[in-house]
């Protein structure tokens, strides 16, 4: 049963559309990402979630009860900001249970409840501590907390990451994803970065311009995305501009200036379309097995894996190599790339990023 | 680090010395045995000190300014802290107008103030009382409470009071438990501040008070007006020393504030 559901949401302000005709369900237990470019409307949404925004038309309902009228302070929805937003003069327990004690829950049970949440997300020990004397880490499990306690119905998380370095985001990628399955409870996640909402999510929502683009799991929306945008915008793409000459079922012919290239079975009508191609699925091999023939222009070593730059007659082409302990090609060196005409993705002509 | 070179030393030592020697001086005056203002003193007595009790008038005078000076500081706040956190929240139509008309009556010199405020009061029947005093007082507090609030309510982030909605706290609860708290220092600050430049405040105050409602800045100047005895100075000490007091017991509040806002080290 759907949790949360957005229905032709929409938000102006005065002549700019931040939201679209929005129009998501998200199912209990599930996690949900909204992903997209800062601009993309997904902030708004989520503030029209939370009630701090209203919208301009469309409906939010929680668990088939409408909100439009409900204000903020009444959803009953846990929410986790960026800056974290903890109350600075309130202890880790006075922050946890802040929400306890707006819901007159009796002090022992309060004790209780609070004691669970901050067992739950590893911060027992520092309870009568001030949220300045603790990390980012340290903050961001309080605030979780603190949204957590009250058993929301939904729980709201507002770029949770984005102010944490590099590795302890990806320490709490793990952990966040650990606490809300624990927890059990739906989640909405609003973030621009694509490698959090695929780690994640159960389900992504790619946003652009205020608009709903593809809402799928992080595997097919990666594998298979509808439009050169999320092609783009999730993980690394190579975007080759090509024509299709058959259309209709069979394999597709795609012609790229003077070069012609395999595609997969595709059920659209010839014409000008966006060829996309993951860099990983590109191999390097010997001459004469080649699709097409190039030069490294550039190569950068990432530790676990090679990216090449390779110029060849469709343009330049993003290489991703697992490092395998294998000598890899030089700079200006020739090499002649392939892959298998199944990885290839058509897509609508100009709707790269 | 930064390390300070010669010439900085020297140049806050130089400035340190500019700033204290006028109060060292009246501090050294108050103490002397003789009947006139002599420096340094030729000897040490506290003659001048119990001459003060001996003058009623100026401890009338004090009483009054400690009154006014707490009613005007505590008005201009209750006025300075919804004010503050309007403009510092957010956007509205007259934000700015509002802001410069908190923050006008430092652009305004003084003795104008003064003559204008002595022609109201008097058009209101409120010349010479102690209301028409709080009054004008506030006025003059005013925009030095509103910067020291703003301040706080700038550097405050909004998403603490949206936690809260969230979390089923109302808008009286946000601001008691949540808003208020977090600007305490700020708003502290404004009222000592507030009150010292009530309390010293001489310009306007000399233009609409009466005897009944003398201040003792008002005091102190029709005093040496007068005579040059040193009963100005022994009055200034203990003036100077009552500040010296307010402002460690402040400091010791703001202190002990910061700690409960989770500064500082346990």
């Amino acid at each position: 049963m759907a949790i949360l559901e957005l229905r032709d949401l929409t938000k102006r302000f005065g002549e700019t559309i931040a939201v679209d005709r929005f129009t998501l369900s998200v199912e209990k237990g599930e996690f949900v990402s909204l992903l997209g470019p800062s601009g993309c409307g997904k902030t708004t949404t989520l503030q029209m979630v939370a009630g701090f925004e209203t919208p301009t038309s469309g409906s939010i309902a929680l668990n088939g009860r409408d909100l439009s009228k409900v204000p903020a302070r009444a959803r009953g929805l846990g929410i986790v900001f960026q800056t974290y937003a903890l109350f600075p003069h309130m202890t880790v327990e006075e922050n946890v249970g802040f929400g306890l004690e707006m819901r007159k829950v009796p002090a022992d049970e309060r004790k209780r409840r609070i004691a669970e949440t901050l067992d739950l997300v590893h911060l027992s020990h520092l309870s009568a501590r001030y949220p300045r004397q603790m990390s980012g880490g340290q903050r961001q499990r309080v605030a979780l907390a603190r949204a957590l306690v009250i058993e929301p119905e939904l729980l709201l998380l507002d770029e949770p990451l984005s102010n944490l370095d590099a590795k302890l985001r990806e320490e709490m990628q793990l952990e966040l994803r650990r606490i809300q399955q624990e927890a059990g409870v739906t989640t909405l996640l609003v973030t621009h970065d694509q490698s959090e909402a695929m780690a994640l999510s159960d389900r992504i929502a790619v946003m652009q311009g205020g608009r709903l683009i593809q809402e799928a799991t992080p595997f097919e929306a990666y594998d298979r995305p509808t439009n050169g945008f999320v092609s783009s915008f999730l993980g690394k793409s190579n975007a080759i501009d090509a024509h299709l000459e058959a259309g209709g079922p069979g394999a597709a012919q795609l012609r790229c200036g003077d070069i012609r290239l395999d595609g997969p079975v595709s059920s659209q009508g010839p014409g000008a379309v966006l060829v996309s191609l993951r860099p990983e699925r590109i191999e390097f091999c010997g001459e004469g097995e080649g699709i097409v023939s190039g030069t490294v222009v550039e190569r950068v070593f990432l530790g676990d894996q090679w990216l090449f730059k390779v110029k060849t007659g469709l343009g330049e082409l993003l290489v991703v190599r697992r490092n395998s302990g294998r000598r890899e090609p030089d700079l200006g060196e020739a090499v002649h790339l392939s892959w298998q005409a199944e990885h290839l993705r058509i897509l609508e002509a100009g709707s790269a990023a | 680090m930064i390390r300070n070179g010669a010439f900085a030393k020297l140049f806050s030592l130089v400035f340190a010395v500019f700033m204290l020697a006028p109060l060292v001086v009246v501090m050294g005056v108050a103490f002397t045995p003789e009947g006139f203002l002599e420096f340094p003193p030729s000897g040490i007595s506290l003659r001048w000190f119990e001459a003060i009790l001996d003058n009623p008038d100026f401890i009338d005078a004090a009483i009054v300014s400690l009154q006014l000076g707490v009613a005007s500081a505590t008005i201009a706040t209750v006025i300075c802290v919804p004010a503050a956190l309007a403009i510092g929240g957010g956007r509205f139509a007259g934000r700015d107008a509002l802001q410069a008309l908190f923050l006008s009556p430092l652009t305004v010199p003084t003795v104008v103030l003064g003559i204008a405020f002595l022609r109201f009061l008097s058009m209101m029947g409120l010349n010479g009382t102690f209301g028409g005093l709080v009054f004008c007082h506030v006025v003059i507090i005013v925009p030095f409470v509103l910067r020291l609030v703003l301040a706080s309510v700038t550097g405050l982030d909004p998403s603490i009071a949206r936690a809260a909605t969230s979390l089923g706290a109302g808008g009286w609860t946000v601001f008691w438990r949540i808003t208020l708290p977090a600007i305490v220092p700020g708003v502290v600050g404004g009222w000592v501040l507030a009150f010292i430049t009530s309390f010293d405040e001489l310009t306007v105050t000399v233009f609409i008070v009466n005897p009944a409602t003398t201040t003792l800045p008002v005091k102190l100047f029709s005093h040496i007006t007068q005579t040059t005895d040193p009963l100005v100075a022994s009055v200034s000490t203990v003036a100077i020393l009552f500040t010296v007091a307010l402002m460690l017991i402040v400091d010791r509040l703001y202190g002990l504030d910061r700690l409960l806002i989770g500064e500082g080290t346990r």
